[in-house]
């Protein structure tokens, strides 16, 4: 286990670096934002783009990157947030991206379970199909949509809570009462989504749990209808449910765009997308190295967590 | 399997990396021009017909120096009876819909969100406020303390100045009450320190061309920001041409060519000029690797295009881009710049031309926010030219950083307000400066109600709008489809401003020919593209507030700022676009008077535009640039595709349909939209046949507005739209004092921009010389200007769509000092805001009140 987990990690790190090369690359194949800029002195964002390297090579370029990433510097924005440190904005930015979605799926995952438990129990009954009508269209209706609903009806037309989130100024912490009362109407609107996903991922993995030999064998050694569900159905079921909710858990630090505008959450969302917009070569290397870490590490956790969950499932064994 | 994919990602590796080897000749300015103006490398042959145009005579009157230039000092004082003094709290809650950028260094800060914060935190040398009766505006001394005066005798022999000059030279005697947040005094020391930070070279801070460029330039500012440099420097800028230069004496070594601005390329160590006689090939990012033209050089440039024998010879592209380089004096002393402390409260402004109506000029072109020393040096970083830490004063210094503006604890103000805690991208809150002068000299009576400050970022409109009707913040922007319910509002306020929205064709032959759009280089289905839109239905349909518009200047424009005369009133705008749309009056007009048919006009015709469209198909049949039954599909780039634009989009594809009906045109030609967030730079590279532009500029300045945004370049590398419209091949006719003057549209937009005192025209007989154009009356200039922006909208490559202006709506617990906008200071702004609840009594009522 401990040799695959090493193998696992090396891969990722030669990936991670593959990645990286190629985007800074490509990103550098994009040619600068125009500096046409009506009454000011184009030399100037010349000098500016010289003192930052950007004349040099890119293999050149390329080094003094990495050494200054080795080092901790990410560089200074210069379409984005101009002379600003990256990783400062960054970091600034994360923790709000990070509360909401904790939250969210704190809310989201027993939600989800059980009512996905309770529509594989229900199976084909109208409680079953009322909780999938209802799963179909939280699936399929964009979030962005019962965003402004919640907005509007909870916020505006019933004043239950404020309509955009709180400011450290307000709420003294990302982890108060003001903090979250204010996240609620966000909180919401990002939950819908996963509740809807994990009660149809979990029904459909209880269901098909629910019809195995076993579980009729497990009945007619004795057990209850409940005991059977419990000690054996669930047990199994969770075995692809588990590493659903742990690769929720490590999406938190990815932030939402849409809901983020919305209930004005200066969170991490609209980071990466701007920084291709406008071309800011170290923000967007930055959120690159940011989003392929997550992507990479999530992908090892989840592999590894089915041997935890599941001690007949061994990894890295033939 | 592991083993294949580790070889897959280690091939990947190196072939990225063979990438990176590949690309080190990119130059840094590869996409700074989007792309050179020609598709492979082509001729940029316009397509567009260039009709000349005899515009009439005008007689020229002279201006009288000072003449009814007098600037009020009377301000407002406050509503009658209204204690500003009482002990309750007054917040006022601003929003912002994009997000801070957080660089307010005041020598370095980029966007309006940046510089949102000196309204707050910083105070002027003069402030701009409302005068009592509240239907203009006045200039009064705020941390001056009295008038600019005129002490250029007192610098004879230095910055040039000459015996009997005047107007070059102005000292300001500085308020000795003037102190920072802190309380620490400001001196003239203050204001001499920032200078020359603002002007260190290796600072290179963003702000420097503040003290250089425009019209009135401090004397000395380029040269010791540029010194030990070399800048490109155009033949126009330098009064003469190739022939001229060469004649003076010099080689065609010495002559080079904006490589920029005029092909998009660079040197592999970023040098944006070479020499014509350069062989050297550039890449040119612009061309794919192995088509024609991927790499050029100057002297291919020179040859096939800027060269007696290339291309543009005649065009005014020769003298554009073609220059010497000037070479600026290494060591150049601050002692030659014309920024000078004599005394403590004592600071002397040299400008390297007179400058006349100081009163008016230096406050509106003064560059006065100051950086407090002692914190500025705490924060400056130098590094040598390997990116290593090294201490101020350093020799092998090269560069600089600082994070100076970027927090509450980094910046200091001087201003009524302090910023008190700052959240990125959320909120910034501002409080009472309790040290500012202004609060105790008994000069700013009836002003600042406002307690505390509160600005939030909330990204979208409709949350915005919510937050004001749920009393959280005091106004927002609204949207046209908020006017159906808050149009009659009483709290709503009309904001104009100085843009013009149109549509900008692309009538470049080569362009239009790679997408079978030739048909747009016919004037005639131009036009009747134009007439066919509904202006009047557009407006109403897509925009908030704005207004139906014709012209390239709205009617926020001030021929005279003094006077408050607006030119889009004067009889010469008028007649421009009376004459554009074929209206006549007076006697056996279609009206009676001038006005009557300005008012009449509507810019909609479908039957005239049916009618030419009948004949642009002829035309276009005729000359090979449609064969009958080809499909053509116009292609309109716009910003994205949400819901307002697709129904923009809908209304043009209409229009440009039925222009075509019982054409031979009908059913053949279409419209199609392409949702492109670099739209502009794609029409700079005249990869799309339509946009919507919006330009607009400093409204007391209109006349430079023609050379600088319509005439400049039209092959994409300046500000003008519409690519393809080479206006230095419009030749337009006026008699000036019964001499004929024939110039092309360039020529004359140039000299109307009164920038270079070598653009004066001179007349067909050659007996009349023109002085600049500021040097005529306000009529005579109106008169002149009107015909130009005639002969631009003539062409029809722009169909101006409306002038801008933005409503917004107001909360009930705040009253601006007047409901009518007044220029330069809109409805009084925040210092003569007003409360009708304070914060306590807000919170009670806020919720229950309707709008």
């Amino acid at each position: 286990m401990v040799k695959y987990v090493i193998k696992r990690i090396v891969l990722m790190i030669f990936t991670f670096l593959v990645i990286a090369t190629m985007c800074f690359v490509l990103i550098k194949l994009l040619p600068l934002p125009a500096i046409k800029s009506q009454g000011r002195d184009v030399e100037i964002i010349l000098m500016r783009r010289e003192m930052m390297g950007y004349n040099k090579p890119i293999m050149v370029q390329y080094y003094r990157y990495w050494k200054n990433v080795l080092h901790g510097d990410f560089g200074v924005g210069e379409q984005m947030y101009p002379s600003l440190e990256v990783a400062d904005i960054m970091m600034q930015k994360m923790p709000y991206s990070i509360v909401l979605n904790l939250y969210s799926i704190l809310i989201a995952i027993p939600i989800g379970l059980l009512f996905g438990i309770y529509a594989a129990l229900k199976k084909n009954k109208w409680q079953d199909h009322l909780i999938s009508t209802a799963v179909m269209i939280f699936i399929s209706v964009p979030s962005y949509v019962y965003a402004f609903l919640v907005q509007y009806i909870l916020c505006f037309k019933l004043g239950a809570f404020p309509l955009t989130a709180a400011s450290m100024e307000e709420a003294k912490s990302f982890f108060s009462w003001t903090m979250f009362y204010s996240l609620v109407p966000a909180i919401l609107s990002s939950a819908f989504g996963t509740v809807a996903g994990l009660t149809r991922f979990t029904r459909a993995e209880l269901s098909e749990v629910l019809t195995g030999d076993y579980l009729l064998l497990a009945r007619t050694k004795g057990l209850t209808r409940s005991q059977a569900i419990v000690r054996h159905a669930m047990r199994n079921a969770m075995v692809p449910i588990l590493p659903m909710i742990l690769g929720e858990f490590i999406g938190i630090l990815g932030g939402s765009l849409i809901i983020e505008n919305i209930f004005a959450i200066p969170g991490i969302g609209k980071l990466y997308t701007t920084a291709i917009n406008v071309r800011d070569y170290n923000f967007f290397m930055a959120d690159t190295f940011f989003y392929t870490l997550i992507g990479l590490a999530s992908g090892l956790v989840i592999d590894l967590s089915y041997g935890f969950i599941d001690p007949r499932i061994k990894m890295g064994e033939r | 399997m592991k083993k294949l994919l580790a070889l897959l990602l280690a091939a990947c590796m190196l072939f990225s990396l063979a990438a990176c080897g590949d690309n080190g000749d990119t130059p840094a300015v590869s996409g700074d021009q989007g792309g050179n103006a020609v598709p492979d490398g082509g001729n940029v042959e316009p397509a567009v017909e260039y009709p000349t145009f005899d515009l009439g005579a005008v007689d020229l009157v002279e201006a009288e120096v000072g003449e009814d230039q007098t600037v009020g000092h009377d301000s407002f004082a406050g509503e009658a009876g209204k204690d500003y003094t009482d002990l309750k709290e007054y917040t006022y809650n601003d929003y912002t819909a994009g997000n801070q950028n957080l660089n307010f260094n005041p020598i370095s800060w980029e966007t309006n969100e940046d510089s949102a914060i000196f309204g707050y935190t910083t105070s002027s040398l003069y402030d701009w406020r409302l005068n009592s009766t509240k239907d203009g505006w006045s200039i009064v001394p705020e941390m001056a303390a009295g008038l600019p005066e005129d002490v250029t005798a007192d610098y004879v022999g230095r910055f040039g100045i000459q015996e009997g000059d005047d107007h070059r030279a102005y000292k300001i005697t500085l308020n000795p009450d003037i102190c920072w947040q802190d309380g620490t005094p400001i001196t003239a020391d203050d204001y001499i320190y920032t200078w020359q930070m603002q002007l260190d070279p290796i600072q290179a801070n963003r702000r420097a061309d503040s003290l250089y460029a425009g019209s009135y330039v401090i004397s000395g500012a380029k040269e010791y920001f540029y010194q030990g440099k070399s800048a490109f420097s155009s033949f126009d800028s330098l009064g003469t041409d190739y022939a001229g230069f060469i004649n003076q004496g010099h080689t065609d070594d010495d002559v080079y060519i904006d490589l920029a601005n005029f092909w998009g390329i660079a040197y592999e160590d970023g040098t944006t000029y070479g020499k014509i006689t350069d062989e050297t090939l550039i890449r040119d990012p612009a061309v794919e690797e192995g088509q024609d033209g991927d790499y050029v050089s100057p002297k291919y440039l020179w040859d096939n295009y800027l060269g007696p024998n290339g291309a543009y010879a005649g065009t005014g592209n020769d003298t554009q881009f073609v220059g010497s380089l000037q070479s600026y004096e290494a060591n150049y002393s601050w002692d030659n710049v014309g920024l000078l402390k004599t005394g403590d409260y004592e600071i002397v402004l040299v400008y390297t031309k007179p400058l006349y109506s100081p009163e008016y000029y230096i406050p509106y072109n003064v560059y006065d926010f100051l950086i407090n020393r002692p914190l500025y040096e705490s924060l400056l970083k130098y590094y040598d030219a390997n990116g290593n830490e090294v201490p101020a004063g350093d020799p092998s210094a090269v560069s600089t950083t600082t994070t100076y503006g970027t927090t509450p604890e980094t910046y200091m103000g001087y201003g009524p307000y302090v910023l008190t805690t700052m959240e990125l991208d959320k909120q910034m809150v501002y409080t009472r400066n309790e040290n500012w002068w202004g609060y105790k000299d008994g000069k700013h009576t009836g002003m600042y109600q406002t307690d505390k400050v509160v600005v939030s970022v909330i990204p979208e409109q409709a949350t915005a709008l919510l937050a004001l009707l749920n009393g959280e913040i005091d106004g927002v922007g609204l949207t046209a489809a908020d006017m159906e319910k808050y149009g009659s509002s009483d709290n709503i306020y009309y904001t104009p401003d100085s843009y013009t929205t149109k549509l900008s064709f692309n009538t470049d032959e080569a362009s239009l020919a790679q997408r079978g759009t030739q048909v747009l280089g016919n004037l005639n289905f131009r036009k009747a593209f134009g007439l066919a839109i509904d202006k009047a239905t557009f407006v109403q349909s897509f925009t908030a507030s704005a207004q139906v518009g014709h012209g390239l200047l709205n009617y926020m424009y001030l021929y005279d700022p003094f006077s408050g005369g607006v030119y889009r009133e004067t009889e010469g705008a008028k007649k421009a676009i009376v004459d554009l749309y074929g209206l006549t009056y007076g006697e056996g007009g279609d009206f009676d008077t001038l006005d009557e048919a300005y008012d009449a006009v509507t810019g909609y015709d479908l039957d005239q535009a049916r009618q030419l469209m009948a004949l642009a198909y002829d035309q276009c049949v005729a000359d090979g640039s449609y064969t009958p039954g080809q499909k053509v599909t116009l292609d309109i780039r716009v910003y994205s595709t949400d819901e307002t634009y697709v129904n923009m989009f809908n209304f043009l594809k209409d229009a440009l349909e039925s222009a075509c009906v019982g054409t031979g045109f009908e059913g053949n030609v279409t419209l199609s939209m392409t949702a492109d967030a670099d739209y502009y730079e794609t029409m700079y590279a005249g990869n799309t046949d339509v946009i919507f532009t919006t330009w607009g500029g400093a409204a007391s300045s209109p006349y430079t507005m023609l050379y600088e945004c319509y005439c400049d370049a039209s092959d994409g590398s300046g500000n003008q739209m519409e690519y393809g419209f080479d206006t230095s091949k419009v030749m337009v006719t006026i008699e000036l004092n019964g001499h004929e003057f024939t110039n092309n549209l360039q020529a004359w937009a140039l000299w109307c921009d009164d920038s270079d005192a070598d653009a004066n025209l001179v007349s067909n007989d050659g007996e009349l010389t023109l002085g600049m154009f500021s040097t005529y009356d306000n009529v005579t200039r109106s008169e002149i200007f009107g015909k130009l922006e005639y002969a631009y909208l003539a062409n029809w490559t722009t169909v101006p769509l409306y002038y801008r202006m933005s409503a917004s709506l107001l909360s009930q617990k705040v009253n601006y000092a007047t409901r009518e906008y007044v220029d330069m200071v809109g409805f009084g702004g925040l210092q003569y805001a007003t409360y009708n609840y304070d914060d306590t009594e807000w919170e009670a009522v806020k919720s229950t009140l309707q709008y």
